[in-house]
């Protein structure tokens, strides 16, 4: 009998952390060091489609959350069975004082743009990354805005009313 | 030769959306192609941060100004699955009915940029027209034309008006009745086969290992569509077809559209037949003190261009924690149309984005 995908996990990584989150959806925490290791295993178990790649600012704990969603593409054949709605959502936890990581261009060549932006909006430095230039935002912030630390209100204020008021010609 | 740099959109007659591309070209064939998006920028998922749970509905239907219902649903389906809210079978009907609805206006305004930018402006004009009476419902609907704020936690906001089935009928013939028109006129128009077959041709390994989605995927003849593989709404409750093409051209993908829009003008009309009475929303408690409670998820719909996923995180509190929308323009726009662009000649940049339906705001959100 086939083992089940959280039992095959767990036999290769030891370290991984497998819970489900709901149905279809697993949930996978693993060291950041096995995090490239994970991703080429679960390509090669036919999850051939990188979702998305987000990162979430656990601002409490002092820690970047890096999260990966994939899931495979599945042709269409006339019945609808439950293979190609399983997702696997990998994580791994990153120091946010020291916010550097490996990009995973080599495993999923479609991460490219999502770690340029992940690098724009929170920071996170992605070595080995071709082109970390600049991807959404006009200028340059203090602090990269999505992090929770950013002061939205603040920054509004303190940017644009500083603009000052056009005054009429005599 | 000489190679030059070319600054292309977002002010130029052949750029449709505020999206920009920088072209190195010699003579007038693309060296190398650097998407420049930004331009829509509005800084969405951070606004969503920091509002209520009902109040990030009149937000997210903005991230895409074309086709907002399939923003609306995937929020709303997000929600309802983290705070475990039941969605009554009528509202999962007319849900899925106004969802293709949406994809009809949505191709249709997809088919008047190509066919403006083919230079054949007649059918653009059809279109254009054919749109707006898809348009004119939505208003009759919910009072808005263009962002619809309809779709809504536990279900949808109000009932369909009296006999507005039969107007949903009385539309789509009128659409359905000028196919043969459009088929005579643009389709089978030998002046689209010239610019368009064997443009921007992608294969089928090349177009899985960039991430493509949609109808992209479906012109090399993957049937790889969300509505089937994980059916949400009332999609399990119908049959319909994926229409697929097998060259991974431009022409393959335009006429994967409009395949599409006749599955979809089919199915309403079954979603129509079997629809059942009762109910249309489940109660939500009161939203200005709503929390919904701890945990994470991801949903997937698509939509027009493709597969539309949403990452949200609730920590337990009254507001989202993180929101990250996967939107199928993104991989298109960003990756694969430089891919495709490479080697290509610059009259076909219009041909090339808009036939892989690349939609600037939702790649800014």
């Amino acid at each position: 009998m086939d083992k089940t995908l959280p039992e095959k996990i767990r036999e290769n990584f030891p370290n991984a952390d497998v819970s489900s989150v709901e149905e279809e959806r697993l949930a996978v925490t693993v060291p950041k060091e096995e995090l490239i290791d994970i991703l080429s295993f679960v390509k090669n178990l036919g999850f051939d489609h990188l979702v998305m790649v987000s990162c979430v600012d656990w601002i409490d704990e002092g820690q970047f959350e890096l999260v990966y969603i994939v899931t495979s593409y599945v042709s269409y054949n006339g019945e609808s069975s439950g293979k190609g709605r399983q997702h696997i959502i990998v994580k791994i936890r990153i120091d946010r004082s020291k916010a550097t990581f490996r990009t995973i261009i080599p495993v999923y060549q479609n991460a490219e743009p999502y770690e340029r932006e992940i690098h724009e909006l929170y920071g996170v430095d992605f070595q080995g990354h071709p082109r970390l230039t600049p991807l959404l935002l006009e200028r340059e912030y203090p602090v990269p805005p999505f992090r929770k630390d950013f002061d939205s209100r603040n920054y509004v204020k303190e940017f644009f009313d500083s603009i000052p008021e056009i005054e009429e010609e005599k | 030769m000489r190679e030059l740099e070319l600054y292309f959109g977002p002010q130029h007659l052949g750029m449709v959306g505020n999206f920009s591309i920088t072209l190195s070209v010699e003579g007038d064939r693309i060296v190398k192609a650097t998407a420049n998006p930004g331009f829509l920028h509005r800084g969405f998922e951070k606004l969503m941060e920091m509002r209520t749970w009902i109040q990030d509905f009149p937000l997210v239907c903005r991230i895409n100004v074309i086709e907002p219902d399939s923003m609306e649903m995937v929020y709303a389906m997000a929600v309802e699955r983290l705070a475990g809210i039941e969605v009554p079978e009528r509202a999962n009907y007319i849900r899925s009915v106004v969802l293709e609805l949406a994809r009809i206006q949505s191709h249709l305004f997809g088919l008047w940029g190509y066919s403006n930018l083919l230079g054949l402006d007649t059918v653009a004009q059809w279109a254009m027209y054919h749109r707006d009476l898809v348009l004119d419902l939505y208003e009759e609907l919910c009072g808005g034309r263009v962002y619809h704020i309809y779709i809504w936690p536990g279900g949808v906001r109000r009932d369909f008006p009296e006999g507005f089935k039969d107007r949903i009928v009385k539309t789509l013939h009128t659409i359905g009745n000028s196919v043969p028109d459009y088929d005579s006129t643009f389709f089978n128009n030998r002046l689209f086969y010239d610019r368009a077959a064997g443009i921007g041709v992608v294969d089928k390994e090349e177009a899985k290992e960039l991430g493509a989605v949609g109808q992209v995927l479906r012109a090399v003849g993957e049937k790889f569509d969300i509505r089937k593989v994980e059916p949400y709404a009332a999609y399990d409750k119908v049959d319909f077809d994926i229409p697929t093409r097998e060259d991974g051209d431009a022409y393959s993908r335009i006429w994967v559209v409009r395949d599409e829009m006749i599955q979809s003008v089919h199915m309403i009309f079954k979603l129509l037949d079997q629809m059942p009475e009762g109910e249309v929303y489940n109660r939500v408690p009161n939203p200005f003190k709503w929390k919904v409670p701890k945990g994470e998820t991801y949903v997937r719909v698509e939509s027009s261009r493709g597969e539309l996923g949403l990452y949200m995180v609730s920590d337990g509190g009254d507001k989202p924690y993180r929101v990250h929308f996967r939107t199928p323009s993104y991989t298109h726009g960003l990756i694969l149309l430089e891919r495709l662009l490479e080697g290509a000649s610059i009259s076909d940049v219009g041909n090339i984005m808009l036939s892989s339906y690349v939609v600037a705001p939702e790649i800014d959100r």
